[in-house]
């Protein structure tokens, strides 16, 4: 009696298509990675941090596109705050809302503002993030719209770390031969 | 260009939220939507206030110096590694705590309400 059975045929996943699943997963953990190393730096101020991990979002945005961009943000803000101990927290509530909006912020400048740059798409992104994350704290946790005054001086610095991320983004894929476009 | 545009618009709105601070400086202190209490904000003693918030206790200190939180339940302690504020428009939250303590301008002046 033959008792051997015949394992089901899938069809073997190409190596372009491994390829990318690899790239993608290495930018994930470079993502993570740096997530968690801007929590374990010395805080610049309760609200304000670089958003250097945001580096990695525009460079698979710019080499992957958008589905595998925001795919990563929020893997990465997921992975990121099991690591630092954040998980469920009002920290992690903040940091995925406001990571959403920024991602999506930038989806759509990426999708619809024609000839725009990495930094314009960093810098839209880092001003949404740091306005969805006021809304979110005031929404619901502090209820209080003083909150706000916070926010200009704020914005002026998410500004500045929105551009720089931008030019990094820029200079990293020049380096990778990566055509944003 | 986009950068210009930007800080031209923030701009704007922080010229329009320092019209609205002006007057003697008071500090609020809410939890959520309630507020616990409001001081002067250079008393003549220090004052210590205790804010029971969502996880415990945020202790609230104001003196000379300005306002600061002390103590705090929250497991970052970013509230208290925040320091003191001491100018019209300062805020110091503590997001797990909901607490938050706020420097505003209160147009009359305190001394007004006694005097009368």
């Amino acid at each position: 009696m033959d008792t051997s059975q015949e394992a089901p045929k899938t069809p073997r996943p190409s190596l372009a298509s491994l390829e990318k699943k690899a790239y993608w997963l290495g930018l994930l953990l470079l993502a993570s990675g740096l997530h968690v190393f801007e929590a374990a730096m010395p805080s610049l101020g309760p609200w304000f941090k670089l958003g250097l991990a945001n580096i990695i979002t525009l460079i698979a945005l710019a080499s992957m596109g958008p589905k595998a961009a925001a795919s990563l943000a929020i893997g990465r803000v997921v992975i990121g705050s099991f690591f630092i101990g954040t998980m469920f927290t009002p920290t992690f509530i903040i940091s995925l809302s406001a990571t959403l909006a920024s991602t999506a912020t930038m989806l759509l400048a990426w999708r619809f503002v024609p000839r725009i740059s990495l930094i314009g798409i960093s810098l839209l992104g880092a001003l949404a993030h740091m306005c969805s994350q006021f809304i979110v704290v005031e929404q619901l946790f502090i209820q209080q719209v003083a909150l706000y005054y916070l926010l200009p001086p704020l914005l002026v610095l998410s500004c500045a770390t929105g551009w720089l991320n931008g030019a990094l983004a820029t200079y990293i894929t020049a380096q990778l031969n990566i055509r944003s476009r | 260009m986009l950068l210009l545009i930007a800080l031209i618009a923030i701009g704007i709105s922080w010229q329009w939220l320092h019209q609205h601070l002006s007057g003697t400086p008071m500090v609020y202190i809410y939890h959520g939507k309630a507020l616990l209490a409001t001081y002067p904000l250079n008393p003549e003693k220090p004052i210590h206030f205790e804010a029971h918030g969502d996880i415990g206790l945020s202790e609230i200190t104001i003196d000379k110096q300005g306002v600061r939180i002390t103590h705090s339940s929250c497991a970052t302690q970013r509230c208290v590694l925040s320091g003191h504020r001491h100018r019209i428009g300062g805020i110091l939250a503590c997001v797990p705590n909901r607490i938050l303590v706020s420097i505003q301008g209160s147009q009359k002046q305190p001394l007004d309400a006694i005097s009368e």
